[in-house]
């Protein structure tokens, strides 16, 4: 049975965008310390527990990775007023900014403010049909503006402010499930294979800065170098205007990636272990190489066998991230099975073309 | 016909598998060492055991091509496919093409709506690849997915020729030249020098391949093999041509993502030159290969590009003179032998 | 330092070919360093080894410029930009190329719109091909010229200041280092201009625990009321850029090391920069690298202000920092 999903919405209240991944990192430490055998953090700020593997000789290794950063801001001017300016730490949508509520993350604590939206009274016809900008946005602090010059400085941080909301069928909408969600997929896998013998040793990742360039992924699978290094992170859920082959419906289980720059036999043995062990899954299709820690773990060092699965969301990079409990589940349980069936032959067999 | 078989071989990114079969037979056949490593490149290697400068050959297996992503269950599209590219296929090429699709190759053609049925203002654009598809003659989905399914590979159909005046056509010079090359230049170098060969995967998608390879083989001067832009056609200033097919591999200054090392390029420029092999720059700086990923890798590694003029690189029908191709397998040897005999010290 | 950093501006040094600067300045740190040597990529790298663990210090010496791509039948020129170069900028100015060959870049009078460098031709004032081909190879990069000018001891305007000055300070930086017996290094980058190639290769031979990464940062002072960074006003911790966010730990160290030596901090957040700092961090397995500059106006232009002053409290900053790190 799935036990972290109140600890998932405790990750989804947590505040760590690109370089300052601390307080999610710390929240996770305890829970992790309950698996791994060795815990350390890298050059980056990487967490990684390793939970070493059954039997004597050379073991498979196999690296799991969750990236903990979620999309942020920071403040690159503070105008006259007190009002901030800002700049993208990963992608957003302005239009999803106006009107949001923010925590500013200065020396002396978090301070609240809202991104200022302009009233319909004033908004003349011309503008209303033109998208916000970033770069005309601002935050307001509400304060007057000694205390904010005395507070923020230039490079302070910003992110959403967003309680996680119970939608029905344990579907949970809130900042931040890009990519915590793999984190308590990585958490549930840890559990589920505590009961089941594994003879791979497993490094268990939560890897900082995906969001500005898969960079702590760069380093991890550098430094660590494993055989097979699988990535989870969320995909696009099913919604209305996207196209087939980048929707994928909500409880309709692991979505499973396939494509030029993932490792063809990672793939076909994760379909394998789904159907094996009944556990719903989609495959998703890329033509690029894909957008996450897996992209950075195939040109590591040596080039490594890289794959990529992860839970459906909506409205990716809002703050309102909408993930199945279930589809979180599912991948745990694929994650736990799969690692749990990895050996030494499995390894040979990856530069057999 | 060695180039022919490799030209026609399927072999759209990440799907490299019946090219690295054609390289590692004839490479089998030389008897040098081969191995093939977790991305799925090809490294051969011969006289690792002389001393240094370490020597990377390098030419990518890929090409460009398309994905079956999705088969039409519609009463308008049933058993048509829908696809979108793998490495940079430009929409205005597809049109009216054959194309072969998947494991089993099955034949296929992308079509459009018909001239005659088209409003004016939509015979003035490009068709963008949403609107196109693969037909395979499926009468509807079910039909279709007895024979493909969606993450199938393309690649365009088209067969190898040779022209009058040792001109020839066919689909993916880029880069089966390079590997082209790369095998004859290694059949015929004998010398004293630790050669590396390598047959890349992945190059059309970010030179992804020869990353890995290079980090793995560690060299000190790598050269990547590749069919390289010509546009040496009516309505081009000579100043846009970039290379002029049938005079000889070009060398290149600057690309998109390698400035070259200056004493290494003359290197080759004046190798070419006392052994009477034609030789021209590289006259833009758009574009780029293998070079561009290698030169960054580890502690940094020297070297460039000799690459052979391709005029439609990316289409499905490209051209080349073969002369330009038999003149840079006289280079490549003529580099091997000039850096075995101390000519060019890293 | 502003006359050396004025010396170090004349030599025209492009990214590719910064052959020249770097033996200038491998010659100056020499006497310092255990060793000294220039890798494959064209990075001029010092190394002294001492006490605890090891620090990089890293400046780039290339600046944006011109290339010769192609020369037509009448001895023209035709010439590619090296890094951010937009044609507009070399339209009627003169290029002075590594060889010291100077031209008049010429735009074509019938050229619509924004142009580009397919509208430009720089005449070296060759009569034939061939002897184009002597005076500049298909190959040469060269850089626009601008004379430097001084304002008063400290203000230079010039070419290539961003970032020969910052140069000067990491050298400066490495011999106090080096003097103090820690283990350091400094490697004067190349290619950083065309997207920071070269400074990763750097960092894999030398492989640190940390970085210093000494570069010019954006002034906003001539068109802003409320400028973010001033010329002036001391040096500047760069947060974040296109390429790295600063550690924590090390935004501490450099805000504990300014406050010890009561010295103005200003902070930069640059949308724009791909700096060596993200490649350098990125190297192997990783290391802290942290981004100090000097505040320039025109960062990355032709023709860029910078104050001395900042510089030298940058070298006292990096000082300290390295001495918060290396504890």
């Amino acid at each position: 049975m799935a036990k972290y999903q109140s600890v998932f919405k405790q990750l989804l209240e947590a505040h760590g965008g690109p370089g300052f991944e601390q307080d999610v990192r710390n929240l996770i430490l305890p829970h992790l310390s309950d698996y791994a055998a060795e815990i350390w953090t890298d050059a980056l700020g990487n967490l990684v527990g390793l939970i070493p593997g059954a039997g004597e000789g050379k073991r498979p290794r196999v690296l799991v990775s969750a990236h903990i950063d979620e999309i942020a801001l920071v403040v690159t001017r503070i105008e006259s007023g007190g009002f901030l300016r800002v700049a993208q730490a990963g992608g957003f949508d302005p239009r999803a900014l106006v009107g949001q509520e923010v925590l500013v993350h200065t020396q002396s604590g978090r301070v609240w403010g809202v991104i200022g939206a302009k009233p319909p009274h004033l908004t003349p016809p011309s503008e209303r049909s033109k998208a916000a900008k970033l770069e005309e946005l601002y935050i307001d602090l509400a304060l007057p503006e000694e205390d904010v010059r005395a507070r923020v400085r230039i490079g302070d941080r910003v992110t959403l402010r967003r309680a996680p909301v119970d939608l029905l069928n344990g579907r949970i909408a809130g900042k931040s499930v890009d990519n915590r969600a793999s984190a308590a997929v990585l958490l549930e896998a840890l559990a589920l294979l505590k009961s089941m013998v594994h003879s791979a040793d497993l490094y268990a990742v939560f890897t900082v800065q995906e969001e500005v360039g898969l960079r702590g992924a760069r380093t991890a699978g550098f430094g660590l170098a494993p055989d097979i290094a699988i990535a989870v992170d969320v995909t696009f859920g099913a919604f209305p205007g996207q196209a087939p082959d980048e929707s994928f419906p909500l409880e309709g289980g692991v979505a499973i990636s396939f494509g030029p720059n993932l490792h063809r036999r990672v793939f076909r043995r994760l379909v394998d272990c789904a159907e094996r062990h009944r556990i719903p899954y989609q495959i998703e299709l890329s033509q690029r190489p894909v957008g996450a820690d897996a992209n950075a773990f195939q040109i590591a060092g040596p080039g490594l066998a890289a794959a990529l699965i992860g839970p459906p969301i909506r409205y990716m990079h809002t703050s309102v991230e909408t993930v199945a409990y279930d589809d979180i589940w599912q991948c745990a349980r694929l994650l736990a099975h799969y690692v749990a069936e990895v050996d030494a032959l499995q390894v040979e067999e990856l530069t057999c073309y | 016909m060695l180039l022919k078989e490799l030209t026609e071989a399927f072999g759209p990114t990440g799907f490299e598998d019946e090219v690295r079969g054609v390289a590692r037979r004839e490479l089998d056949a030389m008897g040098l060492s081969v191995r093939t490593d977790v991305l799925g490149n090809v490294i051969a290697s011969t006289g690792e055991h002389h001393p240094g400068p370490r020597v990377m050959l390098d030419a990518h297996m890929d090409e460009v091509g398309l994905m079956v992503t999705h088969i039409g269950e519609g009463r308008e599209d049933g058993g048509l496919l829908r696809f979108r590219p793998l490495g940079g296929v430009d929409p205005r090429v597809l049109v009216s093409k054959p194309v072969l699709v998947g494991e089993r190759r099955i034949p296929g053609v992308i079509g459009a709506k018909p001239v005659h049925l088209q409003q004016p203002s939509e015979r003035e654009k490009p068709i963008p690849m949403e609107k196109l598809y693969i037909d395979i003659g499926a009468r509807d989905a079910d039909d279709a997915r007895r024979h493909v399914k969606p993450g199938d590979p393309v690649a365009f159909a088209t067969a190898y020729d040779e022209l009058p005046h040792r001109m020839a056509k066919a689909k993916s010079f880029d880069d089966r030249v390079g590997c082209y090359i790369l095998l004859e230049a290694l059949r015929r170098w004998k010398g004293a020098l630790p050669v590396f060969g390598a047959f890349t995967v992945q190059e059309e998608i970010g030179l992804r391949g020869a990353h890995a390879a290079a980090y793995q083989i560690q060299p000190d001067i790598a050269i990547a093999l590749e069919g390289t832009v010509a546009h040496d056609v009516v309505g081009t200033p000579a100043h846009g041509q970039s290379t002029v097919v049938g005079k000889g591999p070009a060398i290149t200054v600057q690309d998109g993502q390698t400035v070259a090392h200056r004493r290494f390029a003359e290197f080759l420029w004046e190798t070419a030159k006392t052994r009477n092999i034609p030789v021209q720059w590289r006259r833009v700086k758009g574009g780029t290969n293998d070079f561009g990923a290698i030169h960054r890798v580890g502690k940094g590694v020297l070297g460039g590009a000799i690459s052979v003029p391709v005029r439609y690189i990316h289409a499905p029908t490209q051209v080349v003179s073969l002369d330009d191709v038999m003149h840079a397998i006289d280079l490549v040897v003529a580099v091997l032998d000039e850096i075995a005999k101390g000519g060019f010290r890293p | 330092m502003r006359d050396w950093v004025m010396r170090l501006m004349d030599f025209v040094a492009p990214s590719g070919s910064e052959a020249a600067v770097v033996q200038a300045l491998l010659d100056h740190v020499r006497d310092a360093a255990d060793e000294t040597w220039v890798d494959a990529l064209g990075n001029g790298m010092a190394r002294k080894r001492g006490e605890g663990p090891h620090l990089m210090l890293a400046a780039h010496v290339d600046e944006p410029g011109v290339m010769v791509i192609d020369i037509d039948d009448r001895g023209y020129l035709r010439v590619v930009s090296v890094g951010d170069v937009h044609a507009r900028e070399c339209a009627g100015r003169v290029v002075r190329f590594t060889n010291g060959t100077e031209g008049l870049v010429h735009a074509d009078p019938s050229a619509k719109g924004d142009l580009d460098f397919d509208a430009l031709v720089v005449d070296v004032g060759a009569r034939s091909r061939e002897e184009a081909e002597r005076m500049a190879p298909i190959g040469t990069a060269g850089a626009v010229h601008v004379p430097h000018v001084t304002w008063g001891d400290d203000m230079v305007m010039g070419r290539a200041i961003d970032n020969r000055l910052g140069c000067a300070v990491a050298a400066e930086v490495f011999r106090k280092l080096a003097a103090r017996g820690l283990n350091v290094s400094v490697a004067f980058t190349a290619q950083n201009a065309v997207g920071a190639r070269a400074a990763q290769a750097a960092a894999f031979q030398l492989e640190p625990q940390y970085a210093l990464v000494i570069d010019g940062a954006a002034a906003d002072d001539v068109w802003h009321d409320d400028p973010a960074i001033s010329l002036g006003k001391g040096p500047v911790l760069k947060v974040m850029d296109r390429a790295s966010v600063v550690p924590l730990e090390g935004k501490r160290a450099v805000e504990q090391a300014a406050d010890g030596l009561h010295l103005l901090l200003q902070h930069e957040v640059s949308r724009d920069a791909w700096s060596d700092t993200g490649a350098i961090q990125l190297a192997k397995a990783g290391c802290m690298a942290i981004g100090l500059g000097y505040p320039v106006r025109r960062a990355g232009a032709f023709a860029a202000t910078a104050d001395v002053s900042d510089a030298k409290g940058l070298v006292d900053l990096a000082v300290a920092t390295a001495e918060t790190l290396l504890g």
